[in-house]
């Protein structure tokens, strides 16, 4: 453990990313204002000491909002990731421990996955859905698994036939045993890596589909709506961009810097010098 | 207030965190200062010639509006093809290849007498037999058009001679002229022998009007030039340039830097950034108009508890309306009292708006039953909370509206969720099975009264407009009533009683009509304003820009 | 090896046969279709009309015999015309009966996508090649640090916030570049040197956006393979044999790490034709995400099976030629792969 925080970035990231889940948890106490709360007097105020990042175009207070948006960005992030390590871990347990035609199945269903654009899913999915954000949790989910599965089989593919394995199995280990009790755990490093790599990616795809209007609905504030608000007064309001986009861009960075070094500090190869 | 050089500063800010300082290091603005600033409010005689270069969101899908359908192909065409009628800037029905057009004593009978010596863009002559042909298309089963219902209802047309076209319809139509000035005039010699439906006429256009098509490069711009042998006499600007450019926000960047003349603008755009940009209004000029829609929120009366007046009423009373068009469209918008726009002769100007009035709101709650009778700050009736859904799609200020009602009904004691959808989904999982409690949208008023497809009760079927299942016979006895009469003074009074009915009955909350916003750049002269009732593109042709104003096109040197 | 090949492209068949099934199921899974577009909500469009629309677009009938139908047209590779744009056909051109040439949309599209995705590709790798050098020789120095940090940085920035930044910068306050879009007005009066700068410095913010996004994923992966390397065996002996350390790190290492590099350009097949619809809509330009973004919005089946099934098409052979380039590269995981 000690190597990871030999590298400064890793310790910046995971200062980053630390103050931004705790600013996140602790929102509701130093929110100054209800985040939802209109005033239709008060409408694109610049920031001052009132609003710390100014108001918006219904003259709610950007700070709380940016405050209550941190908690659904990075719930998106983290769920979406759950979902799809879920499945990833799952499907190429199974395709990496069975091989054989099971594991031709779901390679070929990751291959056709893969051809189909992530967007094209996401849109026709949240087409029959609605964009709310447990769905657009889930639809992140589903469209983002293939990465892991392939990243686990790979694994699996390299640790099944080690000594420390075969013997378990040669001692009458049941598959069960095998995969959750040696196998998983030896490839679990890569696992959270990529993990980590991936809310970076989902914090993106939200706020890209907030683009396109089909990220979290309003009223609920997620960095990426504000940010979209943000684009139509570039010009004139320039603290309703600035803001979220920073935002977005330090915890994406953090979550980077981390699963990076993190990957660093597990290879042994590069550290030899 | 962000001053350009705050904003430069903010950019470099940014482009130093990014690593790319290097190249800041250059003057902040002093090459926008080196530029000539000529003085375009000085008086300039006509002159013919010039580019003028607007932008647009969206590609036309083809040129043939009847069958492209969408807006921007209408705003093109429309510079391409005449129809028979026109509006005037009084919004009067005048003729535009028609001359003049008589209606038969048993009102059932049209004719109307084309101008002598009428030519297409090839100079052929142009005759009643395009005309006729041309309804026979639009009417024609095999194309596909969804707009054919109106002249269907033509029992007979012909051509007897070279100049006169005659429509005879079953019953007497209403709004029968209305729909001949909104019918693009094709031409059969081009057309005759091709499937209308997907020739290549539609990206090759000949029509009659002000301009031809010169250039069409996909996705990127659409180049019209003046007609010679236009049908209206000559346009002064030789050129429009219409560019496709989606992000609204990179149109307002490209108008900032004298890449286009002209943009429709948002309210933030208008009343925000213009005022505090000197050096965008020295150029551009704002111009406002009553636009052609409205917006409200309509309730599904199929659905309990939207089927008692009573609550409508109270929805309506709880409504700040004036805040949403002072919140929304910064207060470039105007309350309505009825589906008619404001200042015409449709519009009963005795109507007005519901008040904001909370307290009306919950004492017409109480009466239909609803009391809070947990504490938990919204309504009950029969155990059950008022609670519903608002419903739109996918546009910044219908969202904004939905969360301004939101915030107003909670006060009442209404609980408001609110859904955003994109638009086929919307129509096609919501409207048409009638699956919603509520939705925030608009209509377009067209100029003529007619509303019967919204309003009458026969109009509920799945796909049908009256969506939000509207049924009241007196209001639909008006309505057949209004689309046999021909006399102008009679049709207002029927349609002054049918709008008060329908503000009683509160079947929508009307919320507000927005002003249309438009910047053009100061070197295009001759534009109406203020703008007139047909709003101020109905002289485009009158438009011109002075010879020393031209655009400099890049060229070889 | 060729029995290999040969299973490979034999397995393609049924691929696209999924592909093309499970995107024309999603595609109708979700609500609405051509007629239920928003200038359809009009009352003077009725809805028997749009019936009629749909019984001629043949949307009345069974997805799966859509399917059915669909699928016999392109037996003919013929890809159909657009719903929306009537007139114009799905992949490639058209000529009618008077010698009226109509340009296909993918044929219009695709070139502009190539050209920008290829341009950033370049630009990507002649950035990221030394960074991820550098990096890897200063390992965990401070040019290694602030090279990572800058990689991921540019990663990590919404992109179109950065676009409009430097849009506003670039061109309207310096009117060093152009704003939007792909020519200047009167691009149609240059010479044709004079019309491929024109279009050139119209290419320039969006190519550099592209690539400022793509550079954290190349440089990183130089850096790693680098010190991979770096660590073999044959790279001790050399330097223990007193090579010369340059010939060490661009004769042996740099072309040993560049190897696995060829994979990933076989996986960035599927990117480069994609497009992005977000930098397409703030630049104006008619690429290959824009188009189908708008084919989506519009229920433009024809446009979107299209795209998909072309997209897929090329994906599957990017696939398989990072794997079998990566095959023969390391020839320790080929056991693995087949």
């Amino acid at each position: 453990m000690k190597l990871v925080w030999q590298n400064p970035l890793t310790l910046i990231g995971f200062i980053i990313i630390t103050s931004i889940l705790l600013l996140a948890a602790i929102a509701p106490l130093i929110a100054p204002y209800d985040p939802n709360a209109i005033n239709v007097k008060a409408i694109l105020l610049a920031p001052s000491q009132l609003h710390l990042m100014g108001t918006d175009g219904l003259g709610r207070d950007v700070f709380s909002r940016m405050l209550y948006g941190a908690r659904i960005s990075l719930m998106v992030g983290f769920v979406a990731v759950g979902i799809a390590t879920l499945i990833g871990i799952v499907l190429g347990a199974i395709a990496g421990f069975y091989r054989g035609w099971v594991d031709t199945l779901i390679m070929r269903t990751v291959d056709v996955m893969l051809s189909i654009p992530t967007f094209f899913l996401i849109l026709a999915v949240i087409a029959f859905l609605s964009p709310s954000i447990w769905n657009i949790m889930i639809v992140i989910g589903l469209t983002s698994w293939m990465g892991v599965t392939r990243l686990v089989r790979a694994e699996f593919l390299s640790l099944r036939n080690r000594e420390f394995v075969l013997a378990a199995q040669a001692l009458g280990a049941k598959d069960f045993r095998l995969i959750f009790g040696h196998l998983l755990p030896n490839s679990l490093t890569p696992i959270i890596v990529s993990s980590i790599l991936g809310i970076a990616s989902a914090v993106l795809v939200e706020s890209g589909l907030s683009f396109l209007g089909l990220g979290v609905q309003a009223p609920q504030a997620s960095w990426g709506n504000i940010l979209t608000d943000g684009k139509e007064y570039i010009q004139f309001a320039w603290w309703l961009s600035l803001f979220p986009g920073l935002a977005i861009l330090l915890t994406v960075l953090g979550y980077n810097l981390l699963g990076d070094g993190l990957r660093d500090a597990y290879n042994p190869r590069s550290n030899q010098h | 207030m962000l001053m350009p050089t705050q904003i430069t500063r903010y950019i470099q800010l940014w482009l130093i965190v990014f690593g790319i300082c290097a190249m800041s290091a250059c003057s902040n603005g002093e090459d926008a200062a080196k530029k000539l600033k000529p003085n375009y409010d000085a008086p300039h005689p006509t002159s013919l010639g010039g580019t003028m270069i607007d932008a647009m969101t969206g590609e036309p899908s083809g040129l043939i509006a009847m069958i492209a359908g969408e807006s921007a192909a209408s705003a093109i065409a429309g510079n391409i093809f005449n129809s028979l009628l026109k509006y005037d800037k009084n919004l009067e029905l005048t003729g535009e290849l028609a001359q003049s057009w008589e209606v038969s004593a048993d009102q059932r009978t049209i004719t109307f007498h084309l101008k002598p010596n009428l030519k297409w863009a090839d100079q052929r002559p142009l005759s009643s037999a395009d005309v006729l042909f041309t309804w026979q298309k639009v009417t024609d089963d095999n194309t596909r058009t969804p707009y054919g219902s109106d002249f269907k209802l033509v029992s007979k047309a012909e051509a007897p001679d070279a100049q006169t076209f005659r429509v005879t319809y079953a019953v007497p139509y209403a709004p029968a002229l209305d729909t001949w000035a909104g019918l693009h005039i094709l031409p059969k010699h081009l057309l005759q022998d091709q499937d209308i439906n997907n020739t290549a006429f539609a990206r090759h256009p000949v029509g009659s009007h002000y301009y031809k098509l010169s250039d069409w490069k996909n996705g990127q711009y659409l180049k019209l030039s003046r007609n010679p042998y236009a049908s209206q006499g000559q346009a002064n600007i030789e050129h429009l340039l219409s560019r496709i450019i989606p992000d609204k926000a990179a149109q307002f960047l490209e108008l900032s830097a004298d890449n286009i003349d002209s943009m429709a603008l948002n309210p933030i755009q208008y009343a925000r950034i213009f005022p505090s940009r000197p050096d965008l209004s020295k150029n551009i000029g704002l111009y406002k108009e009553l636009g052609n829609s409205y917006s409200y929120m309509g309730f599904n009366l199929k659905r309990k508890p939207f089927d008692d007046v009573r609550v409508r009423q109270a929805i309506n009373y709880a409504i700040d309306k004036q805040e949403i068009i002072d919140g929304v469209l910064l207060g470039l918008g105007e309350p309505v009292a009825s589906p008619y726009k404001p200042g015409t002769r449709w519009s009963n100007p005795s109507l007005q708006p519901y008040p904001y009035d909370p307290n009306k709101a919950r004492a017409l709650l109480r009466e239909a039953g609803f009391s809070d009778t947990n504490g938990d700050g919204i309504l009950e009736k029969d155990g059950k909370p008022f609670s519903f859904e608002i419903l739109t799609n996918q546009n910044k200020e219908r969202e904004m509206t939905a969360v301004l009602i939101q915030r107003r009904l909670k006060e009442v004691g209404i609980e408001v969720n609110i859904r955003v959808l994109e638009w086929a989904s919307f129509l096609g999982r919501f409207i048409k099975p009638k699956q919603f409690d509520a939705v925030v949208l608009g209509w377009s008023l067209s100029l003529d009264p007619d509303q019967y497809g919204i309003w009458h009760s026969s109009q509920q079927a799945p796909g049908q407009f009256n969506f939000i299942s509207y049924s009241n016979p007196q209001a639909d006895k008006l309505l057949e009533a209004g689309r046999i009469e021909l006399n102008p003074d009679k049709r207002m009074k029927i349609y002054h009683a049918f709008s008060k009915i329908l503000l009683e009955d509160s079947p929508v909350v009307y919320l507000s009509a927005g002003y249309g916003l438009s910047a053009i750049h100061k070197r295009v002269k001759g534009i109406s304003s203020p703008a007139p009732a047909a709003g101020i593109g109905h002289n485009t042709y009158e438009w011109f820009i002075p010879k020393a104003y031209y655009r400099n096109e890049i060229n070889d040197q | 090896m060729a029995s290999y090949l040969l299973k490979r492209i034999l397995w393609m068949v049924p691929l696209l046969v999924g592909i093309s099934l499970i995107s024309f199921f999603i595609m109708h899974l979700a609500p609405g279709d051509i007629t239920t577009s928003e200038a359809s909500f009009n009352p003077k469009a009725s809805e028997e009309s749009r019936q009629k629309l749909r019984a001629l677009y043949n949307l009345d009938k069974p997805v799966i015999v859509q399917y059915g139908l669909w699928v016999k047209r392109l037996a003919k590779l013929d890809f159909g015309t657009s719903f929306a744009s009537h007139q114009r056909p799905v992949f490639w051109q058209t000529t009618d009966k008077d010698g009226n040439v109509t340009l296909g949309m993918i044929q219009e599209a695709l070139p502009i996508t190539l050209l920008i995705n290829v341009l950033s590709l370049l630009l990507i790798i002649g950035i990221a090649l030394p960074l991820g050098v550098i990096s890897a020789l200063k390992q965990n120095q401070w040019p290694d640090r602030g090279i990572t940090l800058f990689v991921f940085l540019g990663f990590a920035i919404p992109g179109f916030w950065l676009a409009l930044m430097l849009m506003y910068w670039t061109g309207v306050q310096h009117s060093w570049l152009p704003i939007s879009g792909l020519e200047s007005m009167g691009h149609e009066n240059l010479t044709w040197p004079a019309q491929i700068w024109d279009t050139l410095q119209h290419l320039v913010l969006p190519v550099f956006i592209s690539a400022i996004t793509g550079l954290a994923g190349i440089s990183l992966f130089v850096r790693n393979g680098m010190l991979d390397v770096l660590h073999q065996d044959y790279i001790t002996t050399a330097r223990a044999k007193g090579l010369n350390e340059n010939k060490i790190i661009y004769g042996h290492a740099l072309r040993n790490a560049l190897l696995p590099l060829i994979t990933i350009f076989g996986l960035s097949i599927p990117g480069l034709i994609g497009g992005s619809v977000i930098a397409e809509s703030i630049f104006a330009i008619p690429g290959m995400g824009k188009l189908f973004y708008d084919a989506v919005l519009m229920r433009d089946f024809p446009v979107i099976m299209g795209i998909l099934t072309i997209g897929a098409i090329l994906t599957m052979l990017g696939n398989l030629l990072a794997d079998i380039s990566y095959a023969w590269a390391d020839p320790r995981v080929r056991r693995g792969v087949m």
